[in-house]
């Protein structure tokens, strides 16, 4: 029966490559699966300021929706970014019912204060982790979805890592300590960054590198399973937003060398910073280390035995830094005499 | 009843590992990357993709150049890992192996490459290879 309404459908002559049939792969239909003719070309500049999903027919009359600033792919590009963004959804887990908390039994005060000053200074670093991030989705271009899917994925780790962190402190008759301000300086100039690099090798290389260490040497400082399942799981998620930035960095080196220099300049800064101030829980001025030393130690008779363990990290963050700028493609700096971080390990181990 | 270090051991485990979908959520899942195993001299090569570990296989010293990580423990060690797993039905707080990486010197995840970005799948993955080895609590193992 013919209709009785009128219909234009003129929207059906706007529309993008047509004939698509994507097929899933062995791990169910990916992003990477969909890459399928120009819907799997990525410009290398976009003068996409609509809003456009990219491979979508263009509208003329739209309205400019967005204020990007990302708009050149090796600002923000990665070779990998599809299979991180499949992989972080995949792996997601629970705060509320992946941790053991019916694990959790009371502590001597001084390692449950140790306990809640640390998850108190995580919690604080976290809010920070997910900001930063989500402050540079807005400012990219549609056309370059894939790492911009990556770091919304890495705002829901962030978040979960906030909530676990904050659970844990009103979780076993403690609470939350003071502030202990390791979002200012270092930290809190992240969010200054003008440019997405600059942003992603501070947090991604060298803040979120060195947190992943602490994340890995929780589970030595843990007192019941809860903790150590914890710990475990957010440095899955670390070493994914760490993978993130290395690759990024390994990609804007071939792709832009011209940018080089700058970046370099990058990691001057962060690692003039890296053990400094309060940012940095292992560092060596930390508010925060006597906290870490308290737990590692097995309480304040023991923080001599704590402070050895606590260099023990920090020659792990310093040895795990170095080879990460390395694989990225920055590792001539250690060579040639730039990078301070060799005299740095020296004098952890003196 | 599968004997510890074996090709046919590490089968066994796989079956378990990749039959049980409890593996793939709570923080395991999807897992790409070649991991190589060193007990004490021998040599094994465990292959994960997608949710599964599909290959396990005997493996020489210069194929430890080619996996993302090794693990790398005298066969003592690797026993009481074990033994302690098969006790508790999973590791408990000493035997993880993010404990084990932390009380070595060298660490027990190690590479030839020293490439950190491929030597990270180790913390990246970490709680898929610890449901591995988890799952080793239900194959029957002689040593």
């Amino acid at each position: 029966m013919e209709p009785v309404l009128d219909m234009q459908l003129d929207w059906m002559d706007q529309q993008g490559s047509w004939g698509a049939a994507a097929e899933p792969s062995k791990q169910g239909l990916t992003l990477a699966d969909i890459q399928v003719g120009a819907y799997g070309d990525v410009p290398e500049e976009s003068d996409n300021m609509t809003g456009r999903p990219r491979g979508a027919g263009a509208r003329p009359e739209s309205y400019r929706i967005g204020g990007y600033s990302v708009r050149s792919k090796h600002e923000i590009w990665l070779e990998n970014a599809s299979f991180l963004y499949e992989e972080a959804l995949q792996r997601q887990w629970s705060s509320a019912t992946d941790v053991p908390w019916d694990s959790i039994e009371p502590l001597p005060d001084d390692i449950e204060q140790a306990e809640c000053q640390l998850a108190t200074f995580l919690t604080e670093v976290e809010f920070v982790a997910g900001d930063v991030p989500a402050r540079w989705i807005s400012q990219t271009t549609p056309d370059y979805f894939e790492p911009r899917n990556v770091l919304l994925a890495q705002v829901m780790d962030e978040a979960r890592h906030m909530d676990v962190f904050r659970k844990r402190a009103l979780a076993n008759g403690g609470g939350l300590m003071g502030a202990t301000g390791g979002t200012a300086g270092v930290v809190g100039s992240i969010d200054l960054a003008r440019d997405f690099t600059e942003m992603s090798s501070r947090l991604h290389i060298s803040g979120e590198g060195a947190v992943l260490t602490i994340f890995r040497m929780g589970e030595l400082m843990a007192y019941n399973e809860a903790e150590k399942a914890m710990y475990r799981l957010c440095a899955q998620d670390e070493a994914r937003h760490v993978a993130f930035g290395v690759m990024h960095m390994r990609y804007m080196s071939e792709t832009a060398p011209e940018r080089r220099e700058e970046i370099d300049c990058y990691l001057d800064e962060a690692e003039r910073q890296i053990l400094a101030g309060s940012q940095n829980p292992a560092g060596a001025q930390a508010e925060s280390s006597e906290s870490l030393a308290i737990l590692l130690g097995g309480g304040k008779d023991q923080y001599d035995e704590g402070v050895n363990k606590l260099i023990a990290i920090r020659r792990r963050q310093l040895q795990e830094y170095q080879k990460r700028v390395r694989s990225a493609g920055f590792g001539e700096r250690f060579d040639n005499g730039r990078s301070p971080i060799k005299e740095m390990l020296a004098a952890s181990a003196a | 009843m599968a004997k510890f270090p074996s090709v046919v051991w590490f089968d066994a485990v796989r079956k378990v590992f990749n039959g049980d979908e409890s593996y793939q959520g709570a923080g395991g899942g999807q897992c790409n990357c070649v991991a190589g195993m060193k007990v004490g001299n021998k040599i094994f090569i465990l292959t994960f993709e997608g949710l599964e570990c599909i290959d396990a296989r005997d493996g020489k010293d210069k194929d430890l150049e080619e996996v993302d990580f090794y693990l790398d423990m005298p066969i003592a060690d690797w026993r009481a890992m074990l033994k302690n797993i098969a006790e508790n039905n999973r590791a408990t707080r000493d035997c993880t192996l993010n404990t084990l990486d932390l009380d070595r010197e060298d660490g027990l995840s190690t590479s030839r490459h020293g490439d950190q970005y491929r030597e990270d799948l180790f913390f990246r993955y970490n709680q898929t290879f610890q449901f591995f080895f988890d799952a080793s609590a239900r194959v029957k193992t002689s040593y």
